[in-house]
């Protein structure tokens, strides 16, 4: 089954510089230059790089959040998601129709400490985009609250509790189930478990596959740990100053990578396999 | 790198410092924190010792208490040796350890970002380690920042020394932490997640740099505190498993990474994506969470999370057994082999 | 960099217009206006005359027309507003405020003369509160949580809820009335006479040598030492309402600020390399921990320079503040308008002053 649920074409993103006197634009950067690719339904995508190579503005770009974070961003190209009412281009898309769609594309970010309000109970913050966008009752939305928490290994009494009360590992667990609560299509993981301990990490990427086979998910995961990427990845996609320089199948990519920045990269991941016995 | 080399040849070596059953704690609320609850081992002349856990295993803390830098309140070091160069560092006074800290043991952090004062210029911060410890005229100290400024690989280090840590990479930075730890030429680096904040091309250049640092100073040593087990594998010639404020394992990298003989220290290896099993699609992730040092059961700290414990482990702390050649293992299951 | 700043100086110009427009539109909008005060005092002295003009005579106003149309060409209000404005700022650039309709003295020359009163009470809270904040937030943040910390900030947050005029007030009340005790002057910037002055410069002045040959007091007649010993005394209680409001903000502002710093990772790398405790903090953390304190300077410029209105009042101090006080009760736009362009003035440059400091002591601040 190969039907596209994401596809990218051509997205370019340029930030302004202002300067000058009179403070117009003097240059610009382009954070993302000619980026195109495909995801297809119940496959993910890992887009790897190192800092400030674009690959988290790709995944903002995709949840549309750019236009309201940053005043004169030049977004050039395409994000087409195909709904079941047909495709649609991310990029047009006004406020309210985003709004419309957040509920089938949602993000999980890196730092599950400030992305949860620290004031609200975790029961509310998944009942959140409920309300926005399930419109079901009060009660149908408690049922649902429960049994997500569930699902990501928390119990259904934690709904009453508040984010501080949890660990980083739970807290990031919460924020998946707040992404799952509205049963979106598509999940953007932005460094979704490089906060994370080591065998905490392993917990949460094994709930992510389990996830994805239990509501047929998609996921574009963003990451630049290569090893995790190339686990939970059916394909990668390795970004450089804001170009894809290397895209196929996780494994071929992972252990014959083409790129001479792809290799590089890889080959600076320390392995845990002592350097003497290699 | 010192091929080979056994806990049994190194034993017949003078430690340059020795840690005795070291314990830290942390007035909180509701109690005593035991973050560091009796630890004890040797660090040797020139070798890499790497001590790896994850958050509250006590791993900072230990390095910390090496430094006492220990900040107080709410920490103390409640009991304990460290020897190093025939003085316990525990008994000296302020004074006397000030002339240890970036003088014989130097040390970097995490984040290059803030360890640096923003407000100074990378050539102040430099000098004034110089001139801390040795008396040395304002030009000497300049020319010692240089030098050792040109040697983490900082070009133009002439020229640099009047720049600001902001207008530095985050790799630079830490090159400069390198050169600050470093200019006293101490004999001993604690590098306490010196590329933990790094992207991996950078964390492989730094890595590079320090071995290369210490193969240049003859009985220097460094001890590498991370989480991440193959930044580990690839630099350190013994390693220190913590969890719980206690150690675990200790053993040479060989040792630990083959033959792993902890439950915990097996789990977190298997824990990685690049230790999967072929066939396997699941990572074998250790169940549970990382407890606080609040609540840690009496017995064997890792019992609550073991899929090998048995009746007895949540109640009495197992000793650590030597299951030979100095890999030393801190588990219950293992006293019938060690007989 | 330097675009930054010539954009912001370019900017102080269309505020300043903006500023002064909406007030000079208010001046000319709301009644009681100094038009209707001549035209009253025109009225009062015609019907004192018995009221036997026979020039024409304004309707509304009851008052000769000629009379009128002289009054409103004086005020400008025989022009639409936007041009008696436009010549209202023509005179300013020229440095020409107008007269005061009340006094009839050019503003200028008022405000001039009363600036070195207000700026000697400001600069010297100003300073004092800077010298007694700076060591008393560093000695707190070190002591943190002890008893000292505890009463310290009790007390500076007492008074940092009394207002300086009313804490003015009390003062009088309890050291200056008599009432209690009379150690205190009740106000004014000197004594006006032999009484008045402070015992210890009774004791080292003579009575006679002071005076004129009528007995008058002359304080001009003073040696400098007594003359200085008297204003000194005459500014202790209004200097320290001055200093009352502000004192809290900066001690805590100081206090936080360094207890940060000590919490950074840099302060750390500073023991680590083996300095001193005292070394990082005076030299590491203050120099970070003052950046939020040079902020608040440029904003205090305005605050320093236009002096107090009601602790003016309170103290009979002939000052700036005292000044538009008065202007505003009297509707004496001219002097209301020229306070107005010299506060618009220090607090726009005020800013940008604090802009300059705070890239002088933070490098990582770079404007554009």
């Amino acid at each position: 089954m190969t039907k596209p649920l994401l596809e990218v074409k051509n997205l370019s993103i340029k930030y302004p510089i202002w300067g000058g006197v009179l403070r117009h634009k003097v240059n610009e950067v382009c954070a993302v230059d000619d980026v195109s690719f495909t995801i297809n339904v119940g496959e993910t995508l890992g887009l790897v790089g190192e800092s400030g190579c674009g690959k988290t503005t790709v995944a903002k770009s995709i949840v549309n959040i750019h236009r309201a974070m940053t005043p004169g961003v030049a977004q050039e190209g395409e994000i087409l998601f195909h709904t079941d009412d047909g495709p649609v281009n991310v990029l047009e898309l006004d406020r309210s129709q985003m709004r419309s769609l957040r509920a089938q594309i949602q993000i999980i970010f890196q730092d599950p400490f400030s992305s949860l309000n620290p004031r609200m109970t975790v029961g509310n913050i998944i009942d959140g985009p409920l309300r926005l966008h399930s419109g079901k009752t009060a009660s149908e939305r408690r049922e649902r609250v429960a049994y997500f928490l569930e699902r990501v290994g928390l119990q259904p009494e934690h709904a009453g509790r508040y984010p501080h009360e949890f660990s980083g590992g739970q807290r990031q667990r919460v924020g998946i189930a707040r992404a799952l609560a509205v049963q979106p299509k598509l999940i953007v993981a932005d460094e979704a478990v490089s906060a994370l301990d080591v065998s905490v990490q392993a917990q949460v990427l094994n709930l992510l596959q389990d996830l994805q086979d239990e509501f047929s998910l998609t996921y574009l995961f963003v990451a630049h740990d290569l090893s995790v990427v190339h686990h939970i990845s059916d394909r990668i996609a390795v970004m450089y100053l804001g170009k894809i320089v290397e895209m196929g199948d996780s494994d071929s990519v992972y252990k014959t990578p083409s790129h001479p920045y792809s290799q590089a990269l890889i080959s600076a991941v320390p392995q845990p396999i002592p350097r003497r016995v290699r | 790198m010192n091929a080979n080399r056994t806990q049994n040849d190194l034993s017949k070596q003078k430690p340059l410092l020795e840690v005795r059953d070291l314990r830290t704690y942390f007035r909180v609320e509701g109690g005593i924190a035991k973050a560091v609850d009796g630890v004890s081992f040797d660090v040797y002349p020139d070798e890499v010792i790497g001590i790896v856990g994850e958050s509250g295993s006590g791993k900072s803390v230990t390095s910390l208490s090496i430094m006492r830098l220990i900040p107080d309140p709410p920490g103390f070091i409640a009991g304990g040796e460290i020897w190093f160069n025939e003085q316990n560092l525990i008994d000296l006074t302020y004074d006397e350890m000030r002339r240890v800290r970036g003088n014989e043991i130097g040390m970097i952090f995490q984040e290059p970002m803030t360890a640096l004062n923003p407000v100074f210029t990378v050539g102040m911060q430099v000098m004034e380690a110089v001139r801390t410890h040795q008396k040395v005229s304002r030009k000497e100290a300049r020319n010692l920042a240089i030098e050792i400024l040109d040697k983490v690989g900082i070009l133009d280090a002439d020229r640099r020394l009047k720049d600001y840590p902001h207008q530095f990479s985050g790799g630079m930075r830490q090159r400069v932490m390198l050169a600050m730890a470093l200019v006293c030429n101490p004999q001993l680096l604690i590098a306490d997640e010196p590329t933990t904040a790094l992207d991996v091309t950078t964390q492989a250049q730094i890595l590079d740099l320090m071995l290369e640092l210490k193969a240049e100073h003859e009985r220097g040593s460094i001890m590498l505190i991370t989480h991440d087990l193959g930044v580990v594998a690839e630099t350190c010639d013994r390693v220190i498993v913590m969890y719980g404020g206690k150690l675990q394992e200790m053993g040479s990298v060989e040792q630990i990474f083959e033959d792993p003989q902890h439950p915990y220290t097996r789990g977190l290896l298997d824990s990685l994506p690049s230790h999967q099993r072929p066939g396997e699609d699941r990572l074998r992730a250790i169940p549970g969470n990382v407890p606080s040092i609040m609540d840690l059961p009496s017995g064997c700290k890792f019992c609550t999370r073991c899929e090998d414990a048995v009746i007895g482990c949540e109640n009495t702390e197992p000793p650590l057994y030597d299951v030979g050649e100095g890999h030393l293992v801190r588990c219950h299951l293992l006293e019938d082999a060690v007989k | 960099m330097a675009a930054y700043f010539i954009r912001r100086i370019l900017l102080t110009i269309p505020t300043f217009i903006g500023v002064t427009l909406i007030v000079f539109m208010v001046t000319r909008i709301v009644p009681g206006g100094p038009l209707e005060r001549r035209i009253m005092e025109l009225r009062q002295a015609s019907a004192a005359q018995g009221g036997s003009s026979t020039s024409i005579v304004d309707s509304t106003t009851m008052i000769p027309k000629t009379a009128l149309n002289e009054l409103k060409k004086t005020f400008n209000l025989d022009k639409p507003a936007y041009v008696a404005y436009t010549i209202w700022l023509k005179n300013v650039f020229q440095l020409d405020l107008g007269r005061s309709f009340f006094y009839k003295e050019p503003v200028w020359e008022m405000i001039t003369s009363r600036f070195p009163i207000s700026l000697t009470f400001g600069l010297t809270g100003f300073i004092l509160s800077y010298l007694v904040c700076i060591p008393l937030g560093i000695y707190k943040a070190l002591k943190h949580g002890t008893p000292f910390d505890f009463v310290s900030s009790a007390i500076v947050f007492i008074g940092y809820s009394i207002p300086g005029w009313a804490m003015g007030v009390l003062l009088l009340l309890f050291l200056a009335s008599g009432r209690f005790v009379d150690v205190m002057p009740l106000g004014g910037i000197r004594s006006s006479s032999f009484d008045e002055l402070p015992k210890m410069v009774q004791s080292s002045e003579e009575v006679e040598g002071v005076s004129d040959e009528f007995g008058t007091f002359q304080w001009e007649r003073l040696t400098p030492i007594s003359k200085f010993v008297d204003i000194v005394y005459h500014m202790i209680l209004p200097v320290f309402c001055y200093m009352l409001s502000g004192f809290a903000t900066l001690t805590v502002l100081m206090k936080n600020a360094l207890m940060e710093n000590l919490g950074q990772d840099y302060v750390r790398t500073g023991f680590a390399k083996g300095l001193s405790e005292r070394r990082v903090i005076f030299m590491h953390t203050l120099r970070n921990s003052l950046i939020p304190l040079a902020t608040g300077l440029g904003h205090a410029l305005s605050l320093i320079m236009a002096g107090s209105y009601l602790i003016e009042f309170v103290f009979n101090i002939d000052g700036l503040g005292y000044l538009g006080f008065n202007a505003i009760v009297q509707r004496d736009y001219a002097v209301v308008m020229g306070i107005l362009v010299i506060n618009t003035m220090l607090t726009l440059f005020g800013n940008i002053f604090s802009d300059v400091l705070y890239a002088l002591i933070d490098p990582r601040i770079r404007f554009d």
